[in-house]
This record gives structure tokens, C-alpha cells and sequence, in this order.
């Protein structure tokens, strides 16, 4: 992708925003309200759910959501990664499931969590924890699998502590790819924070998208859209930034 | 296990370590795994969990049952073939964008932004706008199935637009190739590896964008099935279904796998994940 770097990279894409723009208002005129709204009264929703604090309030809430359940899944799963790039019999002996862990179409099981454990705060991390959850660990075992086990024989043959071992071996090697899990993590985290939004108890910003669309406030379903869009603009970016600060050669892989 | 692991063996003895010996066989291994991962679910839903609640032994019993029974084959073939439109449309549309995006200055300029952006929304979000667009109908999955699997060919298409060596479109120039032939002769063949990559990333967008979609506007299909039984405690039986969706992507992805070994060998290298 092009960076926006020198002045008029930045300027074409300002004009390409305003295009956008000046298109969506041009093309929503003519229609009835209750199918698409213009740019102009989208915008002007917008403000009014700023200013009235609604927007602020999901949005906060929906973020609150996300980061406990990535937080806890980024948490759980790079030590049990770490710990299976150090026995690898384990490692090769779960490594498919956890491919099929990340595989699995999660959604898929937000209604046994549901039938569970209920449709509360818990119950909503558990399926953003879900989501995220298998990304991390698939990508740190992939990492621990680049690992030749004869760096750990070498470190070991030097009478290397446990510690050492973990430090200046495994932890290094497997760390970018973990990095690249957790970038995963962060896109598959925030469906699962839509999804858990919509399908256990309605909060947050699905809740808005769903009520929105229920009233036919279209002007207020796509102002909602476009905020979980640039929510998902701005995650991205943080977790290619994440992931571009761990380069995977720098590591002990081959 | 792992005391037998971390054990450091006696000096004396030839040694070969016991994580060597099972590695030879990685079979045996992945099998215990299997065997593991079943017995902790089964030991702990046993002890713990209500009885409606799924567990492999039941499962099992179940397994046969459902996948014989009609109405779930009907509700898989029509979860399926929605997903088989859904992505063919997207893989011609998402091409023609990506090379579009990928190969002429302007239209980069103009749309990756819009590409790059829609790509990074969860399109989970999309499906009440959707239900307003298409009614509570298939046609509203169709579309959601589209759109969660357009963008990551259109982006991968594009990135691999980009990656032509410079070399081969100056002499297709120089040979007076008229665009299409450079299109579709030159572009689309040397970004194939990114294409690949982006459908394998579509066919798990477009597998969840339906079950979504299903959840959302109650129509039948996997999806449907999987909400109704979980509804009614008939846990095993929904279960049956989940894993018949897993079963499907993953189906696809060594489908995929395959075509790219046999047939496809010779780009390997340049293959971009994710």
C-alpha cells in the first residue's frame, strides 16, 4: 500500500475523500430517506450522537469489550505458545487442533455461549476472547516451530538456565510471529466485538447499528458504520504497526 | 511428559532423547493429542456442565444421525451454494477492481483508499444495512457474503498488480500489447500467488458472513440450523453442524493446498499470507 508521505500523495487523497463524499451526497439525493442517506444528514447525525453523548458512551463501551477480551486472549495465549516452543512432542502433538482452532468459524459458537453462559459482560468477552484468542496462539506455535532444535541443544549443551533459554532463544524467535498473530487477533477481535454486540445482549455500537436499522434511521445506521470503520482503519494500523516494529528475519527462524 | 522432557539424561547411556523418539513418530503424537483434547472436553463438561451440553461421546452418537438427515443437507447445500455464488462473484468482481486498483496510477489514487478502508471493517457490521437493502431475505446473505469476501481478493489482486516485474509490461509495450492482452496475459498470471492468497482469506470471511447473516435475518441454511438447535438444547446436533462448517473451510483451504502443489508450483516463493 502507498504511503500518504510527501504533500500531494496527501492531497490526492483528500481530493479521493471529497469525491467520495460529493458522490455519496449526489447519489443518496434522489432517493427515499429510509434507504440511503445522504452525506450531509449522516454527518449531521453524527454530530448530534456526539454531542449528545450517545456516541461517546458506545463507543466506549464497545472499546471496553474489545480490549478486555483481546487483552485477556494476547495474555493466555503468547506463554502457552512460548511454553509449547519448548516441547515440542506437546507442540507437534496439538498443533493441528490449534490450526483447526483457527480455522473454526467462530461465530458459530455464540450460540452455545449464549445457551451457557448467559448473555452478560463476561459472557460477551468470552466470545471477543474466542475470536482472538487462536490467531496469537496458532502464529506463536508457528514461530516456536521455526525454532531448529539444535539452537536449544547448542544452549542447552552450554548448561543454559531455563531462563536464559527463554530469553535469548525462544522468546526472540518466536516474538515476531506472535506479533503477527496479534494483528490478526486485533481484526478478528473487533468482529467478534460486533458480533457478541449483536447476538448476546444488544450494547455498544451494535446495539446502535441494529437499533438504527430497526428505525429505519439510515442516516443513523451509516453514521455508525462509518465510525466502526474508522475504528477498524485505525486498529489495522496499529496492529501493521505492531507488527512492522517485529521484522520475522530478525529472528533465529531459517 | 514434560518431567521426562526436561529431564537431563545420565551421561553414560547413548543417548537419544525422548522428544526425538516421539518425533519419529508424529502420528502417534498428533493421535494422543486428539485423545487429549477430547478427554479434557469430555471429562470436564461431564463434571461440570448441565447434561444438554455438548460433548464428544455424544456427538458421536449424534454424528451419524444428522449428517443423514435431510433437513441438514438441505440447510448445508443451501449455506454452500449461497457461499459458491457469493465468492465467485466477488473473485470476478475483486479481480477486475484489483487489477484496476493495482495497474493504472489513477485509479490506485482514487480507490485504494476506499478499498484498503472497507477492508478493515468488520462485516459483521454491514448486515443491518444490508437486511434495510434486501429485505430479510437470502438475497440479503448473498450480499453479505459478497462483501465480506471482495475486499481481501480486491486487495491482494491489487498488491499483486503492483509486484509485476517492470521489465515484462515494457516489452509487452515495446510489442505493441493492447491492454487486455497485458491484463490478463501478463498481470493477472504473474499476480496469481496474491490471488490465491486472497481467496483463501475470502472463503473464511464469506463461510462466517453467512453464518451472520443466517443468525441475523432467520433464514435457512447452516447458520439457521445451528441457532434453532442450540435454542432447543440440542446441543450435539448444532455441534454436528459447527463442525461440518469447519470441516467445509477446511476442505477448501487443502483443496486449495493441493492445486497449488500439483499444478502451481513454480510461484511457491512469492506466496504472501494473510
Amino acid at each position: 500500500m502507498r504511503r500518504p508521505g510527501s504533500g500531494k500523495d496527501r492531497l490526492v487523497v483528500l481530493a479521493s475523500l471529497g469525491a467520495g463524499a460529493l458522490l455519496w451526497e449526489l447519489g443518496t439525493r434522489r432517493l427515499s430517506p429510509a434507504v440511503a442517506a445522504p452525506f450531509s444528514s449522516t454527518m449531521s447525525r453524527l454530530w448530534e450522537m456526539t454531542v449528545s453523548g450517545e456516541l461517546p458512551t458506545t463507543l466506549i463501551g464497545s472499546l471496553v469489550l474489545f480490549a478486555v477480551g483481546l487483552g485477556i486472549a494476547v495474555v493466555a495465549a503468547l506463554p502457552l505458545g512460548l511454553l509449547l516452543a519448548r516441547l515440542p512432542a506437546v507442540r507437534i502433538a496439538l498443533s493441528d487442533y490449534i490450526a483447526i482452532g483457527n480455522a473454526m468459524p467462530m461465530v458459530a459458537l455464540i450460540p452455545f455461549i449464549l445457551s451457557l453462559f448467559g448473555l452478560d459482560f463476561g459472557a460477551k468477552v468470552l466470545v471477543v476472547f474466542l475470536f482472538a484468542f487462536f490467531p496469537v496462539l496458532y502464529n506463536t506455535v508457528e514461530g516456536a516451530r521455526s525454532i531448529g532444535p539444535e539452537l536449544v541443544e547448542v544452549a542447552r549443551s552450554f548448561r543454559s538456565s531455563e531462563w536464559a533459554l527463554f530469553r535469548d532463544v525462544l522468546i526472540p524467535a518466536a516474538f515476531p510471529y506472535a506479533m503477527t498473530g496479534v494483528r490478526q487477533a486485533i481484526g478478528r477481535a473487533l468482529v467478534g466485538m460486533v458480533a457478541a454486540e449483536f447476538f448476546l445482549s444488544a450494547s455498544g455500537i451494535g446495539q446502535l447499528l441494529l437499533v438504527s436499522a430497526r428505525n429505519f434511521d439510515t442516516a443513523g445506521l451509516f453514521a455508525a458504520v462509518l465510525v466502526i470503520n474508522i475504528l477498524g482503519v485505525a486498529l489495522m494500523g496499529l496492529g501493521r504497526a505492531l507488527h512492522d516494529r517485529f521484522p520475522v528475519w530478525r529472528g533465529t527462524g531459517r | 511428559m514434560p518431567a521426562g522432557l526436561a529431564a537431563v539424561p545420565a551421561a553414560s547411556a547413548p543417548y537419544r532423547p525422548l522428544q526425538k523418539r516421539l518425533a519419529a513418530s508424529p502420528l502417534a503424537l498428533k493421535l494422543a493429542g486428539g485423545v487429549f483434547v477430547l478427554g479434557a472436553w469430555e471429562i470436564v463438561v461431564r463434571l461440570t456442565a448441565p447434561a444438554y451440553v455438548a460433548k464428544p461421546s455424544r456427538i458421536l452418537v449424534a454424528l451419524p444421525g444428522v449428517l443423514a438427515s435431510p433437513p441438514v443437507l438441505a440447510a448445508a447445500g443451501i449455506t454452500l451454494s449461497a457461499v459458491a455464488q457469493g465468492l465467485f462473484i466477488a473473485l470476478v468482481a475483486g479481480v477486475l477492481v484489483g487489477l484496476l486498483v493495482g495497474s493504472v496510477p489513477l485509479a490506485e489514487r482514487a480507490l485504494s483508499l476506499y478499498v484498503n478502508g472497507l477492508y478493515a471493517m468488520p462485516m459483521v457490521a454491514i448486515v443491518p444495512l444490508l437486511t434495510i437493502w434486501f429485505g430479510y431475505t437470502s438475497a440479503a446473505r448473498l450480499a453479505t457474503i459478497v462483501f465480506a469476501s471482495f475486499f481481501p481478493i480486491a486487495m491482494n489482486v491489487a498488491d499483486g498488480a503492483r509486484s509485476v516485474p517492470r521489465e515484462h509490461l515494457e516489452v509487452a509495450r515495446a510489442y505493441r500489447a493492447r491492454p487486455h492482452q497485458i491484463w490478463f496475459g501478463i498481470t493477472l498470471p504473474s499476480s496469481l500467488p496474491y490471488l490465491i492468497a486472497g481467496i483463501r482469506l475470502a472463503v473464511g470471511r464469506a463461510l462466517v458472513g453467512a453464518v451472520v447473516a443466517e443468525f441475523v435475518i432467520s433464514v435457512d441454511g447452516l447458520g439457521f440450523y445451528i441457532l434453532f438447535q442450540s435454542r432447543t438444547f440440542h446441543h450435539n446436533e448444532a455441534l454436528v453442524a459447527v463442525i461440518l462448517l469447519a470441516f467445509f473451510a477446511v476442505v477448501v483451504d487443502a483443496g486449495i493446498d493441493w492445486i497449488v502443489r500439483s499444478r502451481l508450483r513454480w510461484y511457491r516463493a512469492g506466496e504472501k499470507t494473510a
